[in-house]
C-alpha cells in the first residue's frame, strides 16, 4: 500500500494535495459500497462505509494521524457535533417529569456497562487505571449509528424512539466523565475536589458554549424560518464554530452540541425539521466520520488475547445494556419485549467512544497506548456488528418500515431508495 | 347472512366515537404507538372504550351510552385526560382534525389484527389512505322503522354536520381548497355514500337479503354510509364529522344531532323522499368544499341559500328541544362558531398562515386537543 502511495505521490502533484484525492476516493468507494451493500442484502448503509473504512485501514491506509489531530479531529468532533446536536434536540426534558422510569433506565444500563466492563476487564486483569477509561468508554452507545439505521430502514416507533434518547444520554454521561477523566490522567489525586473539579470545567465551558449555540438559534428562528435551507446552513455552520471554541476553551465539543440541543428544544419548543434539511453535506460528513473511526480502528494490533478480551467485552456490554433497561422498566410504558429490543438497539460503539480514547490516548500516551490496544477492536466490532444488532433489533420490534431483505425483492424497485 | 334484528334503546340516548391521531414530539408526524397506547389506558378504569384503528397511528375512543350533550362531554373530557397522560408517559401527543396534514399515506401500517388485514387486502392502498379520522354520533330511536325515517330526515343535514366539524383542509402537505377533505377519501369505497331510500325495516332487510346474495357484503359493518342504521345498538349511526379538534365541539355537535332527533320525533317535521337524494351530492360536495361559506340547496323546495343561514335558522328552530334534551350551551357553541363563520379547518388555515409550518399546527392542535 505504501509502495502504491509513493509512486502515486510521485506522478500526480494535486493542487488540494495527495490525501485529498485519497480521502476524496476512499469516499467515493464508501458511498458506493454503502448503497450496494444495502440493496444486495437490505443492510444499513453505514456498515458498508465502515467495511470500506475498515479495509482500507487494515491495508495500510494511513490518510490520518493517530492519536487524531488537526484537522481529522475537527472533522470527527464536528460529525459527532451535527448528530449530537439533533439527538439532544430529540429530548423534551419535561418527558422525564411525566415518566422518570425512562431516566431511571438511562442511568442503570450506563452504570450497569460501565461495571460489568470494568469488572470484565479487572477478570482479564488488566490495571485499574486502564480499565477504569475504558468502561467510560463501554458505557457509550452511539446515537449516530442508530439514527443513520433508523433513517435506512424508516424506523419509527416506542423502541426506535427509546433507544436514540437512551443512547444520546449514555453519550451525554461518557463525554462528560470521560472528558474529565482524560483531564486527571497522569495526575496525583489528594482530594475529592482534584476530581470534582476537571468534570465542572467541562461540563461548565459545554454548557456556556452549548447555551449560546442554542441561543444564538433561537434568535435565529424568529425570522428565519426552520424550513429555509439557509437556516440549515445557519445550524451547520454555528455548530462548526461551537465545536471549535468548546475545544479550545477546555470544554468538549459534542458535549456541547449535545447540550445546545437539548436546551434549544426546551428554549423553542416548534418541531424540528432540520434533519430533513441538512441534505447532502450533513450526510457526507456522517459518511466521513463513519469511514474514519473505522479506518483508525482497523489500525489496532490484533492478537489471539485481544480478540478473546474484545468479545467478552462486547457480551458484557451488550448483556448490561439489555439488563439495565429491562431493570427499570417497570412503570416505563414499554412492554418486556420491547425493552429487550430497546436494549440490543443500543449496540452500537463509534465516533464518540473512539474521540474518547483518542483523548485518553493525548491525555497519557503511556497508558492511552493500552486502552487503545482494546479499545480500537472493540470500536471496529461494534460499528459494524452493532449496526447490524441495532437494524435486527428494530425490525424484530415492528418498527422498521422495510422488510429485512435486499432492496427491490419486496417492492420490486431496485433503483436508490 | 340476514340482517340482526333492530334491537332497543332508549330515545334520543347517545354515543361518540371519535378517531384520533397519535403524532411524535419530534417533528409531529404520525407515530405508530397505538398498541402502547391502548397497554397504558387499559390500567385507568374509563367510561366507554379505546379500540385500536386501521392503521397503528390512529386510536378510536367512545362514550358509553349518554343521555345528554352535557353526559357525551364530561365522559369525553374523562377519556381524553387519561389519553393525554398516557401520551405524555410515552413522549407523543394525542390530536383531534379529520387528516393529519402532511403524513406520507404510503408510511402507514395497517395494525395488527384480522379484520384490518382482510380490509388491507381487499382495498390496497385505499385502506392506508384511510389514515383519516372522524366522529360518530349514535342516536337512539324508539324502534326499527323510526331510526329508518329519521336517517333519512337526518340526510337533510349533512352539510350542516360537515361544514360545522370541518377540520381536514390539508392532506400531504397541501392545502386542498377543500374545509373537509376527508370524506374525499372515504367516498373511493365501493360501498359509501347515502343509504337505499328505504322507509320501513322489511324494506331494508329485504334490500340487505339481495345485498348478502349479492356475496358483496357480508355485515352491516361492509356499508361505509354516511349515515347508516345500527342494529346491534338500536340507533342510527351519523359518520359525516371529521374529529374536531377538542372533546367541547364533539359533545356539542352530538348535542346537534341530538336536538334535530327531538324536534324529527316530537313534530315529525316533514316527511323524506327519494327526491331529496336529487341534490344530496351537491349539497355534501358543497358543505366539504367551502364549510361554513357553501350554498345549500333546500331539498324540497330547491331553493339556493348560504348553508351558514340555514344552520342559523336550524338552530334557532331547534332552540325549546335542545333545552328539552339539556343541550342548550352545545347549540350556543355551535351558533357562536357558524355566526363567526369559523370551524376548525379556518382555525388551522389560520394558524398555518401565521405559522408556515405544518409541524407547528399540529404542536398547537395538541395543545388544543388537551384543553391549553
Amino acid at each position: 500500500m505504501n509502495e502504491i502511495m509513493a509512486i502515486w505521490a510521485e506522478w500526480i502533484r494535486p493542487s488540494a494535495g495527495l490525501p485529498t484525492v485519497q480521502w476524496s476516493i476512499l469516499l467515493a468507494i464508501a458511498a458506493a459500497c454503502g448503497h450496494l451493500l444495502q440493496r444486495y442484502t437490505g443492510l444499513p448503509k453505514v456498515v458498508g462505509y465502515s467495511a470500506v473504512g475498515a479495509l482500507a485501514g487494515l491495508a495500510g491506509f494511513s490518510g490520518t494521524a493517530w492519536p487524531l489531530q488537526g484537522i481529522s479531529l475537527f472533522l470527527l468532533e464536528l460529525g459527532i457535533s451535527v448528530v449530537l446536536f439533533e439527538a439532544g434536540g430529540r429530548i423534551p426534558l419535561r418527558w422525564f417529569r411525566y415518566n422518570p422510569m425512562v431516566l431511571m433506565q438511562s442511568l442503570a444500563e450506563s452504570a450497569l456497562a460501565f461495571a460489568a466492563a470494568y469488572w470484565v476487564l479487572r477478570w482479564f486483569e488488566v490495571p485499574a487505571a486502564v480499565a477504569e477509561p475504558l468502561a467510560l468508554v463501554a458505557m457509550v452507545a452511539s446515537p449516530a449509528v442508530l439514527t443513520r439505521v433508523v433513517m435506512d430502514t424508516h424506523a419509527s416507533g416506542p423502541v426506535t424512539e427509546r433507544a436514540i434518547v437512551l443512547s444520546t444520554l449514555s453519550t451525554l454521561y461518557a463525554l462528560t466523565l470521560g472528558s474529565a477523566k482524560a483531564g486527571l490522567m497522569d495526575r496525583p489525586l489528594h482530594q475529592l475536589s482534584d476530581t470534582v473539579y476537571p468534570v465542572a470545567v467541562v461540563l461548565g465551558i459545554s454548557v456556556v458554549v452549548g447555551a449560546v449555540l442554542a441561543l444564538a438559534l433561537r434568535s435565529a428562528l424568529r425570522v428565519m424560518s426552520p424550513t429555509s435551507e439557509n437556516t440549515s446552513m445557519l445550524l451547520l455552520a454555528l455548530i462548526a464554530a461551537g465545536t471549535a471554541l468548546a475545544a479550545h476553551f477546555g470544554g468538549s465539543a459534542p458535549l456541547a452540541a449535545l447540550l445546545g440541543g437539548m436546551l434549544l428544544k426546551q428554549l423553542n419548543p416548534r418541531p424540528w425539521t432540520w434533519p430533513r434539511q441538512l441534505g447532502t453535506a450533513a450526510s457526507i460528513l456522517i459518511m466521513l466520520m463513519f469511514v474514519l473511526v473505522s479506518t483508525v480502528a482497523a489500525q489496532a494490533d490484533w492478537s489471539k488475547s485481544v480478540a478473546g478480551l474484545v468479545a467478552t467485552l462486547v457480551l458484557a456490554r451488550a448483556l448490561a445494556k439489555i439488563v439495565g433497561v429491562a431493570l427499570a422498566n417497570p412503570g416505563s410504558g414499554a412492554s418486556w419485549r420491547q425493552a429487550l429490543w430497546t436494549g440490543c438497539a443500543m449496540a452500537p460503539m463509534s465516533s464518540i467512544a473512539l474521540l474518547l480514547v483518542s483523548q485518553f490516548v493525548l491525555a497519557s500516551p503511556s497508558l492511552g497506548r493500552m486502552i487503545a490496544r482494546i479499545a480500537l477492536p472493540t470500536i471496529l466490532l461494534m460499528e459494524v456488528l452493532g449496526a447490524v444488532v441495532a437494524t435486527y433489533a428494530l425490525y424484530r420490534a415492528g418498527e422498521s418500515s422495510k422488510p429485512l431483505e435486499p432492496l427491490g425483492s419486496a417492492t420490486g424497485d431496485r433503483r436508490e431508495s | 347472512m340476514s340482517l340482526e334484528p333492530f334491537h332497543h334503546s332508549a330515545a334520543l340516548s347517545l354515543g361518540v366515537e371519535l378517531e384520533l391521531q397519535l403524532v411524535n414530539t419530534n417533528d409531529y408526524d404520525l407515530a405508530p404507538y397505538a398498541e402502547d397506547m391502548l397497554r397504558l389506558m387499559a390500567k385507568t378504569p374509563l367510561p366507554g372504550s379505546v379500540v385500536p384503528e386501521m392503521t397503528s397511528s390512529m386510536i378510536e375512543i367512545s362514550t358509553g351510552v349518554c343521555h345528554s350533550s352535557s353526559e357525551v362531554l364530561g365522559q369525553l373530557s374523562q377519556i381524553r385526560d387519561a389519553l393525554v397522560k398516557s401520551a405524555d408517559k410515552l413522549n407523543i401527543a394525542v390530536v383531534g382534525g379529520g387528516t393529519h396534514p402532511f403524513q406520507m399515506w404510503h408510511e402507514r401500517r395497517i395494525y395488527d389484527k384480522p379484520r384490518f388485514r382482510e380490509l388491507s387486502e381487499l382495498y390496497g392502498y385505499l385502506s392506508k389512505q384511510f389514515t383519516i379520522f372522524g366522529q360518530h354520533v349514535h342516536v337512539g330511536c324508539p324502534d326499527a322503522d323510526t331510526a329508518l325515517l329519521m336517517l333519512h330526515r337526518m340526510s337533510r343535514y349533512i352539510p350542516h354536520f360537515i361544514a360545522l366539524s370541518a377540520s381536514s383542509p390539508y392532506v400531504q402537505g397541501q392545502d386542498t381548497a377543500f374545509d373537509s377533505a376527508r370524506l374525499n377519501s372515504v367516498f373511493a369505497f365501493p360501498l359509501s355514500g347515502r343509504a337505499p331510500f328505504a322507509l320501513t325495516w322489511d324494506e331494508f332487510s329485504a334490500y340487505f337479503d339481495k345485498m348478502t346474495r349479492t356475496g358483496v357484503v357480508k355485515s352491516m359493518k361492509d356499508f361505509y354510509w354516511d349515515i347508516r342504521p345500527k342494529p346491534e345498538y338500536g340507533t342510527i349511526e351519523i359518520r359525516v364529522f371529521d374529529t374536531p379538534l377538542t372533546v367541547e365541539r364533539a359533545a356539542a355537535l352530538a348535542g346537534y344531532v341530538q336536538s334535530l332527533a327531538a324536534w324529527f320525533l316530537r313534530e315529525q317535521p316533514f316527511m323524506p323522499a327519494e327526491d331529496d337524494y336529487l341534490v344530496y351530492t351537491y349539497n355534501r360536495f358543497q358543505a366539504c368544499r367551502f364549510g361554513l361559506e357553501a350554498v345549500y340547496v333546500d331539498p324540497a323546495t330547491g331553493e339556493h341559500m348560504a348553508l351558514r343561514d340555514h344552520i342559523l335558522a336550524t338552530l334557532q328552530r331547534l332552540e325549546p328541544h335542545a333545552e328539552a334534551v339539556n343541550a342548550g350551551a352545545a347549540l350556543h357553541l355551535l351558533r357562536a362558531s357558524a355566526e363567526q363563520g369559523s370551524n376548525d379547518a379556518r382555525w388551522l388555515r389560520e394558524q398555518q398562515s401565521q405559522e408556515r409550518l405544518l409541524a407547528e399546527v399540529i404542536r398547537r392542535a395538541a395543545l388544543k386537543f388537551r384543553d391549553r
